[in-house]
């Protein structure tokens, strides 16, 4: 894959995601889960996702790796490009054969998303093994290597436990040499340090950051914590019932966020001296997915909100200078607006 | 996995050593109720007092405390347990040793078992595993009303209608064509044969396991569909690996910790099973042995078999619970 920049200067990016809406059949109804997303990321960047719990982060990004269960989840629209291959029309089996190759993720719960029963060295290396052929040997040494990489103490000892005699911060790192394991160019991280406590998810998310810079390789950041996504993200994508609302470079949106959601996400970043915090402290709470209110899906909740917002949906993408994007009637009012 | 194992075998001797007292107490107050078994000995014939008593002391029923009701003796238990520590199983009433009869009898019944264990997970991993790929498919449906069908069809039924309908006909068929100790012919024969044991055992053992099997088939569709979503199964899609590799390291082998533990359950329900078999089949077995010592009074026959089937009952358990701990590092470690 090339990371070498076009004529015009930016980097030809390794995945892109175009207007992907992705539904489920439930009984309920038909639940439109995600909803003309589009992102990029290119090597040796990170996109941080970000948006309140059901927006649409975990469906996006399984969609990606063709690991969405198809039914009830149905792929309604939209591309998925990795360098020049469209992942969607390749079918399922091809596509996670690419994804394994090129593209890892990591899980939001570790000890969930490890097998019990194999042990830690086994499953690092299960892919270098069915995949690549890869010899027993071969595979035991690469799996200490793996696990040193990710600063496990006592790796040669500890490749032949099993994921419960891991610490959850130990075994969030198994997931990520897991990852790293087929030197992916993208990593998708979900949400990698929600189940940790708080001096272990600094620690996580620094490992991650320094792999990432190391390797170049493009890293999509699932995350709740808009803290985090200050100190590693370059580009953010906050998402809300399913939409992209507003994209991005982080300075910017630190600078003056373009939407109100995203205004409200920044003004509830939790900090040291107050306790539990987080998104929560937006007023109301996330449409029910099937019934998304009409106009803007945000309205009721929105401090700008007036008559039109309740009848039109707002275009999918205001464009705004300096390449950003926002879906909302007073984009260019809302980043204007000065009181923080 | 050494201090695991050592627990369980001396769990298991605990266990044993429970059976045997329990079933004393309760062969000591059946005779305290009913009147001496060495009766039995003598049929119709009413023996003199002197011949009575040789009797009873020759099978250990001459304390005193087999006619006072209520008195666990534990003389006689002691005395029983000292002997079955050396290797004294004690006679029958027609003067065999019981650790004889155990011994022609316990091979053809383990055989029948062997059999229907195996049938038990082969037909239960098959059709279980292809219900559970194929949910809410034709084929699932056909499978699970299967199951149903086959709960609803008793071992007798089963066997009386193989016997009586499938056996002969089919066996004429495999003598005129292969010849009558062909393994075919054998395999059919309506009744079993000493000499040809395992050939004669497994049609039976194979209708046992299937009366048994729709409860594995079920289990094992449960355990698999659970798996199929797990974390840790999309974790190894994610890296990429064919869906049969996914399915074999991944969801086969961890749905098969439920399983294993289901075959320890079931294996004592099998028994009765077993008992039933071996009696229409004429298959010279435990179940055959204890049904006829339990009509003829046979004390020490009773006792003797059905403490080598605890004995069974317990290895079978420990065995289970190796395998179970061999499958799942959360319990080897615990
Ligand atoms: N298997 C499913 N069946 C039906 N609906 C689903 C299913 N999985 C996800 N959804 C719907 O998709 C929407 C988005 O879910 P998703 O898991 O992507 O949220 P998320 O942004 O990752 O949230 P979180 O922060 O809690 O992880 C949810 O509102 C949910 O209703
Ligand atoms: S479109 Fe209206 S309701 Fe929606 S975010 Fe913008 S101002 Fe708020
Ligand atoms: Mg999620």
């Amino acid at each position: 894959m090339t990371t070498d920049p076009t004529r015009d200067g930016t980097p030809v990016p390794l995945l892109q995601v175009d207007d992907l809406a992705i539904e489920f059949a439930t009984p309920d109804g038909v639940v439109r889960a995600v909803d003309g997303l589009s992102y990029s990321v290119s090597a040796g960047r990170t996109l941080a996702i970000v948006g309140e719990s059901g927006s649409g982060k975990s469906v996006s990004s399984l969609a990606v790796m063709g690991l969405l269960q198809q039914p009830p989840a149905r792929i309604v629209r939209g591309s998925i490009r990795f360098g020049g291959t469209e992942l969607l029309s390749l079918g399922q089996k091809a596509h996670r054969a690419v994804c394994g190759e090129n593209i890892a993720m990591v899980f939001q719960d570790a000890l969930a998303a490890l097998n019990p029963v194999h042990t830690v060295g086994w499953q690092l290396t299960e892919a270098l093994r069915a995949r690549h052929g890869m010899s027993r040997r071969d595979a035991t040494a690469r799996a200490v290597e793996l696990l040193d990489l990710v600063k496990v103490p006592n790796a040669k000892q500890r490749v032949k436990e099993y994921p419960h005699q891991f610490s959850g911060g130990m075994r969030q790192r198994v997931m990520i040499a897991m990852a790293l394991s087929m030197d992916p160019e993208v990593l998708i991280a979900d949400e990698p340090t929600t189940a940790l406590d708080v001096t272990v998810q600094a620690q996580i998310m620094r490992l991650l950051s320094e792999i990432q810079a190391e390797r170049q390789m493009g890293l999509i950041l699932i995350t709740h914590d808009m803290g985090v996504v200050a100190n590693v993200a370059d580009d953010v994508t906050v998402m809300y019932a399913g939409r992209a609302v507003e994209q991005a470079s982080v300075f910017d949106i630190y600078a003056a966020p373009a939407h109100p959601y995203t205004r409200a996400l920044l003004g509830s970043i939790p900090r040291l001296d107050q306790k539990g915090g987080g998104l929560a402290v937006i007023p109301g709470r996330p449409p029910d997915p099937t019934q998304v209110p009409a106009g803007c899906a945000f309205h009721p909740r929105c401090a700008f909100a007036e008559d039109v917002c309740r009848a039109d949906p707002p275009p999918p993408t205001v464009s705004l200078p300096f390449d950003r994007t926002s879906a909302c009637h007073f984009a260019e009012e809302v980043m204007n607006h000065d009181e923080h | 996995m050494g201090r695991y194992i050592t627990r369980r075998v001396l769990q298991g001797f605990l266990t044993l050593f429970l059976v045997m007292f329990l079933l004393h107490l309760l062969t000591t107050l059946a005779i305290q109720l009913n009147g001496n078994p060495a009766q039995a000995f003598f049929g119709d014939r009413t023996p003199s007092p002197s011949q009575l008593a040789a009797v009873e002391t020759r099978y250990g029923l001459d304390d005193p405390c087999y006619d006072q009701l209520g008195n666990p003796c534990i003389g006689p238990f002691v005395e029983r347990l000292g002997d079955y520590a050396q290797g004294d199983f004690g006679e029958s009433l027609r003067g065999r040793p019981v650790t004889d009869i155990v011994s022609t009898a316990a091979p053809n019944t383990l055989r029948l078992f062997v059999v229907v264990t195996i049938t038990w997970l082969a037909i239960g991993m098959t059709l279980g595993g292809i219900a559970a790929r194929r949910r809410g498919k034709a084929s699932d449906h056909g499978i699970r009303g299967l199951s149903i069908l086959i709960d609803a069809l008793p071992i007798f039924v089963l066997l009386l209608v193989y016997k009586y309908i499938f056996s002969v006909p089919l066996s004429r068929w495999a003598k005129d064509t292969f010849g009558s100790d062909s393994l075919p012919a054998l395999l059919f024969k309506p009744s079993f044969s000493p000499q040809h044991a395992w050939a004669t055992l497994i049609v039976p053992g194979i209708l046992l396991g299937l009366a048994g099997s729709a409860a594995f088939i079920r289990l094992v569709r449960a355990a698999q569909l659970e798996t199929y979503n797990a974390d840790h199964v999309r974790t190894a899609r994610s890296k990429g690996l064919s869906e049969r590799h996914v399915s074999r390291h991944h969801v086969v082998r961890n749905s098969a910790i439920p399983v294993v533990t289901a075959v320890g359950i079931v294996f004592t329900e099998a028994l009765a099973g077993a008992v039933i078999t071996e009696g229409m089949m004429n298959i010279y077995g435990m179940g055959g042995v204890l049904w006829k010592a339990v009509q003829d009074s046979d004390v020490s026959v009773v006792i003797g078999v059905v403490t080598l089937l605890a004995a069974v009952t317990v290895v079978v358990m420990l065995v289970v619970d190796v395998v179970y701990a061999a499958l799942d590092p959360r319990i080897r470690y615990e």
